[in-house]
């Protein structure tokens, strides 16, 4: 092809494309980078079992309402969950999910809120690397 | 039968019992209309809930247009139209009961003196009705040509006024139908038929008046040229602003944060106060933590309390307002009781609702925090 037009065109929409698709939080992170760090910060590696028992047991530690995990984000974690406001929740699992755990402030914020309301306490950094690791599996 | 173009007092041959024609096409289509605009007005108003309010309005403004068109033939049409035939003097009531409690038998042809008294007294509430009515949808809802000019304050007055109107009307249409049993038993004749066929049977001792010609297109001309008047009356002052109504865009912050976990609310569904209460424990916050830093939470709450149920003129906001300081969710507050007392608790615990906090699965405007009557859709099937 000579005419320059195309690729003008072609440029263009690469161009639109790239805005489109640009996320509207800042991706500062990844599945993996996060789970590195994790595991940096617990001086131990991961198990995708303890994060799936931990991810769908039931626990009496937090708030009567929210017993699991799998109260509001259902026990497949790669399907749409359901929040108790009946607002949908999308996916938690990166491979159906690809925004999922790519921004540290979102994660940090929710791991706080969420453990606490299920365990009544903080997950410790060894538990995420865990549930990471197993979501990450799905 | 063949149709007899005999005017007003002729009487129609061939018939087994000779009639007089008494009320023209006009009277008749206006009065089997009015029965059918003010039945729909009535039902959906006594009975419906607020999810038919727009079949309630248009039934109450259609029965509102045909008293003024009526109003237009009571001055030019044919005899028994005219308000001046019928139109009673006191006199006229006081011999009218004298002579029936005397078991006198003279028959009006047109309406007797109480029964015209009941014309007029229907016709009246019906116009009543229908200014109540927009001045209920102006100051309640906030819209329509009112809606402008009154505020919640007046429009709760006016729906008062309304419903009063209303309660009248039924009375007095109850007595109608009495009246008109009565009469039919009284005179021997058929009133409602009459009232379908126009014509009632002509007897000796009837009163006989010379016809009146009918004005049908200076009628015409003058109904058609009001109806235009009010609708660009109505465009005009409907076009105006309306003051007090939420219009304040949500932040991102707010929307971000606090639609994370359900709708982000509008901050004129609740008071400041509770406001103030819920972010002061966002760690227990309906069962849930939904905490956040300190910064944000001080935005959050200047914003939602900048905009809470008291800076606004809204029915959800007025009525939200009100209520025990601990009722801290809107779901809570007494009048949100109210308003869902009717509807069965499956509907908001199955799918897709959910809960009812999910204000937007019914709500189609619920972001906006005007939460209108007409955008109310409830979800066809619900499933566990
Ligand atoms: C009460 C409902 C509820 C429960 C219980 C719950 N979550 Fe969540 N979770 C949410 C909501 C709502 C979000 C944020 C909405 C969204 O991002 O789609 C979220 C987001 C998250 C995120 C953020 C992921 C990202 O990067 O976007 C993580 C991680 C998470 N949850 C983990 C958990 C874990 C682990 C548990 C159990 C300890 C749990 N959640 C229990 C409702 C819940
Ligand atoms: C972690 C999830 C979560 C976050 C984040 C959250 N909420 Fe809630 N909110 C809930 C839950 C759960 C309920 C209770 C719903 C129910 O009972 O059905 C609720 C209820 C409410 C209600 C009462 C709704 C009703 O039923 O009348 C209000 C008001 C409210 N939240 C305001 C806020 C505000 C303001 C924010 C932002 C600062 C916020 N919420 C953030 C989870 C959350
Ligand atoms: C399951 C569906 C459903 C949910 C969820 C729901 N509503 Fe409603 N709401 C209705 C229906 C239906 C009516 C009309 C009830 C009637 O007139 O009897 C109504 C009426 C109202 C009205 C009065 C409207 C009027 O002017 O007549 C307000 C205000 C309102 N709802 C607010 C809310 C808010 C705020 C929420 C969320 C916290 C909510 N609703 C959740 C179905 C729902």
């Amino acid at each position: 092809m000579t005419s320059p037009i195309p690729s003008l065109k072609a440029a263009m929409a690469a161009a639109a494309l790239t805005v489109l698709a640009a996320p509207v939080l800042a991706q500062d992170t990844s599945p993996d980078q996060l789970l590195s760090a994790y595991e940096a910060e617990a001086g131990a590696s991961a198990d995708l079992a303890r994060g799936q028992a931990l991810f769908t047991g039931q626990h009496t530690g937090g708030k009567p309402d929210t017993p699991s995990c799998t109260t509001c984000h259902t026990m497949d974690p790669r399907a749409k969950g359901q929040a108790r406001t009946g607002k949908v929740i999308e996916p938690l699992a990166p491979g159906a999910n690809p925004e999922r755990f790519t921004e540290t402030a979102k994660v940090e914020k929710w791991f706080g809120r969420n453990c606490n309301s299920v365990l009544g306490r903080d997950c410790t950094a060894l538990e995420k690397a865990d549930l990471i690791a197993w979501l990450s599996s799905l | 039968m063949a149709r007899n173009k005999t005017e007003n007092n002729e009487t129609q041959p061939g018939d087994a019992e000779t009639t007089v024609k008494v009320w023209d096409i006009w009277v008749r289509l206006f009065h089997w209309g009015l029965v059918m605009t003010v039945a729909t007005a009535a039902l959906t108003g006594f009975f419906a809930n607020a999810t038919w309010l727009q079949l309630h309005i248009i039934g109450g403004l259609m029965a509102g247009a045909l008293v003024l068109a009526r109003i237009v033939w009571g001055l030019l049409g044919s005899r028994h139209a005219r308000f001046a035939d019928f139109a009673p003097s006191p006199r006229a009531v006081i011999d009218h009961l004298r002579t029936q409690s005397r078991g006198g038998t003279h028959r009006h042809l047109g309406h007797n003196p109480l029964g015209a008294l009941m014309v007029f007294a229907v016709l009246a509430l019906i116009l009543s009705l229908a200014l109540s009515g927009l001045g209920t949808l102006g100051g309640v809802l906030r819209v329509g040509p009112l809606a402008p000019d009154l505020g919640t304050d007046t429009g709760f007055a006016l729906r008062e006024a309304h419903e009063i109107l209303a309660l009248i009307l039924a009375a007095l249409i109850a007595l109608h139908l009495g009246g008109v049993a009565f009469e039919s038993w009284r005179s021997r004749e058929n009133l409602t038929r009459s009232m379908v066929t126009g014509r009632k049977p002509s007897r000796s001792g009837d009163v006989r008046h010379a016809p009146v010609r009918a004005r049908g297109l200076i009628a015409l001309t003058l109904i058609a040229l009001a109806g235009g008047g009010l609708a660009v009356a109505n465009a005009t002052l409907s076009g105006r602003p309306v003051p007090g109504l939420p219009t304040a865009t949500m932040p991102e912050l707010v929307t971000e944060e606090c639609g994370a976990c359900h709708m982000a609310y509008h901050p004129a569904l609740l008071p400041a106060a509770n406001w103030h209460a819920i972010m002061r424990t966002l760690d227990d916050h309906f069962g849930e933590d939904a905490s956040l830093g300190t910064d944000d939470v001080a935005e959050i709450t200047a914003w939602l309390t900048t905009h809470a149920a008291e800076t606004v003129d809204t029915k959800p906001a007025r009525l939200f307002a009100r209520g025990p300081e601990d009722a801290l969710a809107i779901t809570a507050r007494p009048a949100w009781q109210r308003l869902h007392a009717d509807l069965p608790e499956t509907l908001f615990t199955t799918q897709p609702v959910g809960s009812a906090s999910n204000c937007a699965a019914c709500h189609q405007d619920a972001e906006t925090g005007r939460m209108s009557p007409f955008a109310i859709t409830l979800p066809k099937e619900t499933q566990p």
